[in-house]
């Protein structure tokens, strides 16, 4: 089984920790998958507007830099650990309302996808780039520092046609909604500090490379969720 | 101001004994370079005495760069030599980290093993227990799960047991990489007091001061003071491993390679608990002597003035004064043993010197640890015993976990 994390940021965005101590730390811990999945924030709100200030996201002017580093990272990571780094961002549409915020990791991505666009325009590019689609942390959280992100589950009726995996773990949290609807799942730990490793993650039970692992999270055939701790 | 007298006495003691320290540590590494000069003709390892070693790893939990730490071992410039990770069982997570390190050096000697042995109290001992038994080699090395080696270490320490008469060799352990306040606090404390004084006691004293961390030794040795078992109940049995050895008439070599002991993202309350539990345990091993550890701490001493005699400009110079000596002096150990710490990052060696004051005391008031999961009562020479789990004890617990929990 490979033991997968596929919700992780860095310094790239609101993370605490850089790209390569991040793979070092889960590579030193064994791990045989990870996606590196930084925020591309909306800017057509105040909230992504202070993100995009801050530089708590990853913009089309520096998506190309950040994806010749993750590349670079994942070249290393696989001669030094044999761990497959797969790039990624988290699509993340912040509102004042939870209900209208959304979280979504785009695993595997190509071409910069803009926060701002409407879902279905960034559903439909994502395929485009045969890129998996993950919804983050789709129901409530115990999380007090951060905002639900409901929409997605609130509007799963037109939205779940897109979406190849749920996350039905988060962190600390476990979402028994998407247990009870049957969709697929995965777990994660939405990694920003170096305490978040020890969290739910997802073990595959597929071979070690990116088109593998995509399809086993996509027929979710050989995914079991796991809360590793030391 | 006869209270201010006192404690610039007792704060003097404590420096003089960190400049004994200091000395100690040069001495050592001096030992390390005359060495280096004497051995140039010994640049090959076929070309030394080079016995085939077993290396005992016993693994629990992912300790900081495990991967690289047990990496290093396999990678040894050493013509023969087997590597043993040992676990209790394979939901360890570090059991991941020792397969691919397997996976990854598929000509190497490298077994992993999975036993659960609940022979004694000591988990440690317990995970040594299996390996040992399959261990194939006259020479066994016990190594800690959390240090690195450069690929000479193997070859530096063995060439020690040519001498019939050298019982066990141990090493120098020397911090690094501290990423967090709890690790750059470990890794000050590690390269200042720990070992100042394992250098100290061996230079001056000539007492056996095994650090766990590395210990090399003969089966035969390790048989004639009742092996692994002779120890299993006893929180400190590196030390009382040297302390068997040297009683036995062989000598216990300290020598000055240096390993390192890689803590990257500790917390305070990690730094406590270990420190805590390592001064329980000194406390109970050494008894009176372990006042001489509260003597030694000159920058604790040089603030107790300012709380039991008077907040005054004079004491706050005097502790000023007590604390910029001990930064330089550790800058001093730095830059001697390469730590490549920041210099700034010294500044908070008074701020650990203080914390580890306090510590000091828990022993007095504690006589119990939580290690690897359980939790013991200490006795004499640290001897382990279970807490139970009844009466006044598993109340006192109880209402402890509650409150933490609550907390968390």
């Amino acid at each position: 089984m490979l033991l997968c994390d596929f919700h992780i940021h860095t310094k790239y965005s609101d993370g605490s920790v850089e790209l390569r101590r991040t793979v070092d730390l889960f590579g030193q811990a064994g791990f045989d998958v990870i996606a590196i999945t930084d925020h591309v924030v909306n800017g057509d709100t105040s909230f992504g507007k202070l993100a995009h200030r801050f530089r708590y996201s990853v913009t089309e002017d520096n998506f190309d830099d950040y994806m010749s580093h993750v590349e670079q990272e994942a070249k290393r990571a696989w001669d030094k650990y044999e761990m497959l780094v797969i790039p990624g961002v988290e699509i993340t549409k912040n509102h004042r309302s939870s209900d209208n915020s959304a979280h979504i990791l785009i695993l595997n991505i190509k071409e910069f996808i803009p926060a701002c666009w409407d879902y279905e325009k960034i559903f439909l590019e994502a395929k485009q780039q045969n890129a998996l689609i993950i919804a983050c942390h789709p129901h409530h959280s115990s999380e007090i520092a951060t905002r639900d992100t409901l929409f997605l589950w609130n509007n799963r009726e037109r939205y779940a046609k897109y979406i190849d995996a749920w996350e039905i773990a988060n962190r600390d949290d476990v979402f028994n909604v998407i247990s009870l609807k049957k969709y697929p799942y995965i777990a994660n730990s939405d990694f920003h500090r170096v305490r978040h490793l020890y969290s739910w993650k997802t073990l595959l039970n597929c071979e070690k490379n990116i088109e593998s692992v995509k399809n086993c999270i996509r027929h979710n055939k050989g995914v079991a969720i796991t809360l590793f701790r030391n | 101001m006869t209270i201010f007298l006192i404690f610039a006495c007792l704060t003097a003691i404590g420096l003089i004994a960190y400049g004994f320290q200091i000395w100690s540590i040069r001495s050592k590494l001096k030992t390390n370079t005359m060495n280096i000069r004497k051995d140039d003709q010994c640049f090959l390892p076929s070309a030394c005495f080079c016995p085939p070693v077993s290396i005992l790893k016993p693994l629990k939990g992912l300790d900081d760069n495990l991967f690289d730490n047990l990496e290093s071992f396999c990678i040894q410039d050493y013509p023969e030599y087997e590597v043993i990770f040992s676990l209790q069982d394979h939901n360890d997570p570090a059991y991941k980290v020792a397969e691919k390190i397997k996976e990854k050096y598929p000509h190497k000697d490298i077994s992993v093993i999975t036993e659960r042995c609940n022979v004694g109290l000591n988990p440690k001992v317990n995970n040594l227990i299996p390996a040992y038994k399959i261990a194939k080699y006259e020479h066994i090395l016990i190594s800690d799960s959390n240090v690195m080696a450069n690929s000479n270490y193997l070859q530096d320490i063995a060439k020690h047991m040519k001498d019939p008469d050298v019982g066990l060799v141990s090493n120098i352990i020397k911090g690094t990489r501290g990423r967090s306040f709890g690790s750059i606090f470990e890794n000050l404390h590690l390269n200042s007091f720990i070992m100042g004084s394992v250098c100290f006691l061996d230079k001056f004293l000539k007492m056996p001061c095994v650090v766990g961390k590395s210990m090399l030794m003969r089966k035969k040795d390790l048989e004639d003071i009742g092996g692994f078992r002779a120890v299993k109940d006893v929180l400190a049995e590196d030390y009382v491993i040297g302390e068997k050895i040297h009683k036995m008439g062989k000598k216990v070599i300290l020598s000055s390679h240096m390993i390192k002991n890689v803590n990257e993202y500790w917390g305070i309350r990690k730094f406590m608990n270990r420190h805590s539990r390592w001064g329980k345990l000194r406390w109970k091993i050494g008894g009176i002597r372990y006042l001489s550890e509260l003597l030694s701490n000159a920058v604790f001493m040089s603030f107790l003035p300012i709380f039991l005699w008077e907040p005054s400009k004079i004491t706050f110079i005097f502790a000023a004064g007590v604390s910029s000596i001990k930064i330089l002096g550790d800058i001093y150990i730095g830059r001697h043993i390469k730590t490549n710490m920041n210099c700034l990052l010294y500044c908070l060696s008074p701020v650990k010197e203080l914390l580890i004051g306090f510590i000091w005391f828990v022993p007095l008031f504690s006589n119990t640890v939580i290690w690897r999961g359980n939790r013991y009562i200490i006795g004499k020479d640290s001897m382990l015993s279970l807490c139970p789990e009844t009466g006044l004890w598993s109340w006192r617990y109880r209402i402890m976990n509650t409150i933490k929990t609550r907390f968390a």
